[in-house]
């Protein structure tokens, strides 16, 4: 048997904590509770093919007065529901505990009397809650897809490929807000307040005005992403369009990588030198 | 003799609180014993010389290399924490595989490696259940299986005795022996005088952040024998371990707490002895549990740090 008692790489080290992790957090109860969560839209998606079953003349699908097809109102929930809920709902949720249920536990001290970097038990784990998250959404939009689209006779195959966009958005949306809440949950005193805060306070606050606090979003530069047209013929939307900036997608894309990857190397920095008093 | 574990005014406090103070120590290659009361900064100590707390002020080093932010010194230690906290869901080869796995093991000699050092501990047989399921005896070996593994040159054991029954106790004090035997470097910590003893004779005294002696036991050894001993034991049959224990001179006195029957002995030695015994021939049903509180030690330190 050949060990190898060179320096350990981060990366190699990391590999081997997300192989450790995914299990534990897949089966976890915080999976469990947020898996409902996620069943939500299901039903809520489930009822609305069953009201439309129901009444055929598609009265009921109106925004802003304008009758609206299967494929608009899928784009509304992944806004509303996916992007602005329950991606947040899950960064806060997984991101701030990465090193915090270890820490908990008490099992953190396994981790880190091993030849591995500290720094590569965060990036592993936060590696393990992109997964997981994605495994846990994927279904949930999924069945939403095939329930909402059909809708007012929307084409399943012609939605397609606006469905992968939206994987792809929901992922990098879980990468930001994930990577935000470790360094929060590695930084921060009661960081699940802190989070909630951040996503369903000042996110839809300063979002509304126009100025620059709202770059300090990760929602700014998600909706710059979003590919669904909306009915905008109201007072109100017409209003909503002058303050509306949203950046490029080419910006939205380098803001996001950079938001990712910033705060995922922070926090990996605060592990690296915090020190972890377990509770006797 | 070359020291596994130098300090050099080493202390650490946690805001007001002072875990550690001004402690300048050298411990020598074998077994050593780190013996103190709870609050005594023995967890700290650990601590420090796993590298999981920084030091405030003073250096520490273990095995000739400053143990804080150096991964790679993990490959030579294996640290046995006192805590009883594991991935419940995972079996004790799971368990003991995926964290051998963090030490650059491929996945099939991380597997033989847990198995050997599953068997070191007695525990093969157990191998493939849940840890949620295993016994307090047998969720300590587990812990010693993932700190030996590795085959390290230092074991740090930190308190790896607490709530054994008599039997586990017995081998695990064997085990360790051997180890010691084999080679290998070990600091081991607990509040149990007669543990330590029966283990190793070089010893470390810590008392309020200090380190009150270094070196042979028998000071102690003889103070301790004036100050009755408290020994808690979890049994079946509390009240027939009870009717045999005052048959013996040297039970002080005895109370019943929930399922177990708490004693103070004035020759805790013989005591253990035949609470082995006991265990052993299970004439008297089966002991679960023997822990000692810290009273004994407190006052035997109370009284040393006062002559």
């Amino acid at each position: 048997m050949s060990v190898s008692r060179s320096s350990p790489s981060l990366f190699g080290s990391a590999a081997r904590i997300f192989e450790l992790s995914l299990g534990q957090m897949l089966w976890s109860r915080r999976s469990v509770f947020l898996g409902l969560l996620l069943g939500f839209p299901v039903l809520l998606a489930f009822a609305l093919r069953t009201i439309d079953a129901m009444y055929r003349a598609g009265l009921w699908r109106q925004i802003n007065g304008v009758r609206v097809g299967g494929a608009a109102i899928f784009g509304l929930m992944i806004w509303l529901l996916y992007i602005r809920f329950i991606v947040p709902v899950l960064g806060v949720f997984y991101g701030t505990s990465l090193i915090a249920d270890e820490v908990d536990d008490k099992t953190i001290t396994y981790l880190f009397t091993r030849p591995i970097p500290r720094s590569a038990v965060l990036l592993g784990k936060y590696l393990a809650y992109l997964v997981c998250t994605t495994l846990l959404v994927l279904p949930s939009v999924m069945l939403v897809f095939f329930l909402i689209v059909p809708i007012g006779g929307g084409s399943i195959g012609a939605a397609f490929p606006a469905l992968l966009r939206d994987f792809g958005m929901l992922a990098i949306g879980l990468a930001a807000y994930g990577a935000v809440f470790a360094l929060v949950g590695t930084r921060i005193k009661r960081p699940l307040i802190v989070g909630l805060v951040f996503s369903f306070g000042w996110e839809p606050a300063v979002l509304l005005f126009p100025g620059y606090l709202k770059r300090l979003t990760v929602a700014y530069y998600m909706q710059a992403l979003v590919t669904h047209e909306m009915p905008q013929d109201s007072a109100v939307s017409v209003l909503m369009q002058v303050f509306r900036e949203v950046p490029t997608v080419a910006t939205s894309l380098a803001a996001l990588a950079i938001i990712s990857t910033g705060t995922v190397w922070l926090a990996g920095r605060a592990v690296e030198h915090k020190e972890y008093v377990l509770e006797q | 003799m070359t020291a596994i574990v130098s300090a050099d005014h080493l202390s650490k406090w946690y805001g007001q609180v002072i875990g550690l103070n001004d402690v300048t120590l050298s411990v020598p290659a074998g077994i050593t014993g780190l013996l103190g009361p709870n609050g005594a900064g023995k967890s700290t100590f650990m601590k420090l010389i796993t590298g999981q707390l920084k030091p405030s002020k003073g250096a520490i080093t273990v095995l000739g290399e400053p143990i804080w932010g150096n991964p790679a010194l993990y490959f030579r230690i294996g640290f046995c924490p006192e805590q009883d906290a594991f991935y419940e869901r995972m079996t004790g080869l799971e368990w003991v595989a995926a964290l051998v796995r963090l030490n650059g093991l491929s996945d099939t000699d991380a597997a033989a490696t847990a198995r050997r050092a599953l068997g070191m501990v007695e525990l093969l047989d157990a191998a493939d259940k849940k840890i949620g399921a295993y016994s307090k005896g047998m969720r300590q070996r587990v812990k010693m299986a993932q700190a030996l593994a590795h085959e390290p040159e230092l074991l740090i054991l930190d308190e790896p005795l607490a709530g054994m029954d008599p039997i586990a106790r017995r081998k695990t004090i064997r085990m360790i022996k051997e180890w010691g035997r084999a080679g290998k470097s070990i600091i081991v910590s607990s509040h149990i005088l007669h543990e330590i003893e029966s283990m190793t004779s070089n010893i470390l005294l810590i008392n309020q952040g200090r380190i009150l002696a270094e070196g042979n036991v028998h000071q102690i050894r003889d103070l301790i024998d004036e100050h009755p001993h408290t020994v808690y034991i979890k049994a079946d049959r509390t009240r027939a371990l009870a009717r045999e224990f005052l048959t013996h001179d040297d039970v002080l006195s005895l109370k019943f707490e929930d399922e177990a029957v708490v004693v103070q002995t004035g020759r805790p030695d013989a005591f253990y002895a035949r609470l082995t015994d006991l265990a052993a021939s299970g004439e008297l049903g089966s002991i679960h549990e023997v822990t000692s509180p810290d009273d004994n030690l407190q006052a035997v330190f109370q009284y040393l740090v006062k002559t």
